[in-house]
């Protein structure tokens, strides 16, 4: 369903990602893992459009998606839930909500998928009129993924969702995630926190320094004596 | 009988601009005032202008220092359109109107990348430039001795009806920009550009759009500021005090509100008129401290205050700052 193939990124002089690729697809839950400045959160914005890979291409549905414009990118199925949530603070969530299903194609459907949102996380419907800077981390994050949903994507991007939750509220969050991944969804989720996103993911990616350094099912990842030592502690 | 109309429309919102529209419609009836006459036909001009600023400056965030140029440009080309062309007055200010607002593209489209601080040092840039290429083109504004338009027996007293349809318009776009589901899309945009093309809302096509309508307003505001002075000359059209002016009228009404920069205009205009003319060489000052005062105290402006009063009298009503 996506695929990046040997893209470099760069912020100015600073090169992020080289000859990047990985594939996702139709129904996996794909998990990008690495530590800090590996490429993560880059690699995702390569996909979104915000940044333009300097060499290589990401295609969506075999589509090479270099000339389509980063706001047209929802139309084809694509949302993203960004690092740190990036909600508007200043507007309700119910608005928060409906500017997710802004794009034309899940436009007409907004009731019947907010109602969808809402059954599944109640809590933002208790919400609804409270502009979305007041909410927690948690309900913040959920208010974020509920907006990615509302445009009915095909592929979701989930950045970091567990970042700077507390360990019940990341739990239920890997919850939801992995209710998602159950309905039908494809997901590419990008984690710090191996141990939880290799529990729910078919296939992982590991990389550094903007390259993959291994990649498997979560099974083989899980039990690579690299990984234990380097960032599962074992 | 139900009229049909958008959901965003409050019943309302509707009857209070009809009714005073009607009113001001039917005012000069009333009283045979040539000066308040006057001086009401500048403040509709005025409001429209300020409204027309707003949607860009309030409603997107990208305060522009540099809309003298399309109000400079729709008052010039629509003064020789009806002066070399003998277009009708209305269709001129019109033709005036989309000019500019077509300028405003040329430069709006690249510079509207930019955000915040940096767009509005381009639009001074724009805006000084558009002045000086605009003294020199002599055969569209006449250089710097200046344009005169014909005079219509009458005209000025009828420019009141025009000017206050064209308030009224300005007012209507206002809120219709604001409350559709645009508006949200705007306020987006205006809070995180990135978050907005995320969930496919282009900053691009939205900015654009909404440039191109303020640019074409404040144009049509420059063709009838032409009409009403029947003569104009490039250093006041295109004067980077006009820009400010817009900037102040947004600040003091409340930027980014509905109606705000309408009443920080009627202040404006009416407070100018008095400044002049007592204090001629104090009133930039004093209204620099007036803006140093609202930033100050109240950074939505009188729209804030009147919230904070409401809010005073009843507790139990909940307004947010994004209704009025």
């Amino acid at each position: 369903m996506l695929e990046v193939r040997a893209i470099d990124a760069a912020y100015g002089d600073v090169q992020v990602l080289a000859g990047l690729s990985l594939e996702v697809r139709e129904k996996e839950i794909v998990t990008l893992l690495g530590s800090n400045g590996a490429g993560k959160t880059t690699t995702l914005r390569c996909v979104t459009g915000l940044l333009a890979p300097r060499k290589g291409e990401v295609l969506f549905r075999g589509q090479p998606l270099s000339k389509v414009a980063a706001s047209d990118r929802a139309g084809l199925g694509i949302a993203l839930v960004p690092e740190a949530r990036e909600l508007w603070p200043q507007l309700t969530v119910r608005e928060n909500l409906e500017l997710g299903a802004y794009d034309k194609r899940a436009r007409g459907r907004a009731a019947q998928n907010l109602d969808r949102v809402q059954v599944m996380f109640p809590r933002l419907l208790e919400r609804r009129s409270q502009v979305a800077g007041s909410l927690s981390g948690g309900e913040q994050q959920m208010c974020a993924i509920g907006r990615a949903l509302m445009s009915e994507p095909s592929l979701l991007l989930l950045d970091e969702p567990s970042l700077g939750l507390a360990p019940i509220v990341v739990e239920q969050m890997f919850e939801a995630i992995r209710a998602l991944h159950a309905s039908g969804m494809t997901i590419l989720l990008v984690e710090q926190n191996l141990a939880a996103a290799l529990e729910i993911a078919t296939r992982g990616y590991v990389i550094e320094t903007g390259q993959v350094k291994l990649s498997g099912t979560a099974a083989e990842l899980r039990s690579d004596p690299k990984i234990r030592a380097a960032y599962l502690g074992l | 009988m139900k009229l049909p109309l958008p959901p965003w429309v409050r019943p309302r919102a509707l009857i209070a601009l009809l009714a005073t529209c009607a009113a001001l419609a039917l005012g000069p009836l009333l009283h045979s005032d040539v000066y308040i006459h006057n001086l009401l036909t500048l403040t509709f001009i005025g409001i429209a202008a300020a409204l027309a600023w707003n949607w860009l400056g309030g409603y997107l965030g990208q305060v522009s220092f540099g809309h003298a140029a399309m109000f400079g440009l729709g008052g010039f080309v629509a003064a020789k359109a009806e002066i070399s062309m003998g277009m009708p007055m209305v269709f001129a200010w019109c033709f005036g109107g989309v000019i500019a607002g077509l300028y405003a593209l040329v430069w709006g489209h690249p510079t509207l990348r930019l955000r915040g601080p940096y767009f509005s040092i381009a639009t001074i840039g724009v805006g000084e430039a558009t002045r000086l290429v605009g003294t020199y083109w002599d055969w569209l504004t006449g250089g710097s001795s200046g344009t005169s338009l014909p005079m219509h027996p009458n005209l000025k007293f009828t420019l009141y009806w025009y000017a206050l349809a064209l308030a009224a318009v300005a007012m209507a776009a206002s809120y219709a920009l604001r409350r559709s589901s645009l508006g949200l899309a705007l306020l987006a945009i205006k809070s995180d550009v990135d978050a907005a093309s995320d969930v496919g809302v282009s900053s691009t096509r939205l900015q654009d759009l909404v440039l191109f309508l303020s640019g074409a307003m404040i144009g049509v505001c420059g063709a009838s500021y032409g009409s009403y002075f029947s003569y104009i000359e490039p250093g006041d059209m295109f004067g980077f005090d006009r820009s400010i002016s817009w900037v102040l009228m947004g600040v003091i009404g409340g930027i980014g509100t509905i109606a705000g920069p309408a009443l920080g205009a009627i202040i404006f205009v009416l407070l100018r008129q008095y400044l002049i003319a007592s204090y001629p060489q104090l009133y930039l000052g004093l209204y620099g401290i007036l803006l140093v005062l609202v930033i100050l105290f109240e950074p939505l402006g009188l729209t804030g205050l009147s919230l904070r009063v409401l809010r005073r009298a009843r507790p139990d009503l909940i307004v947010s700052g994004s209704e009025t």
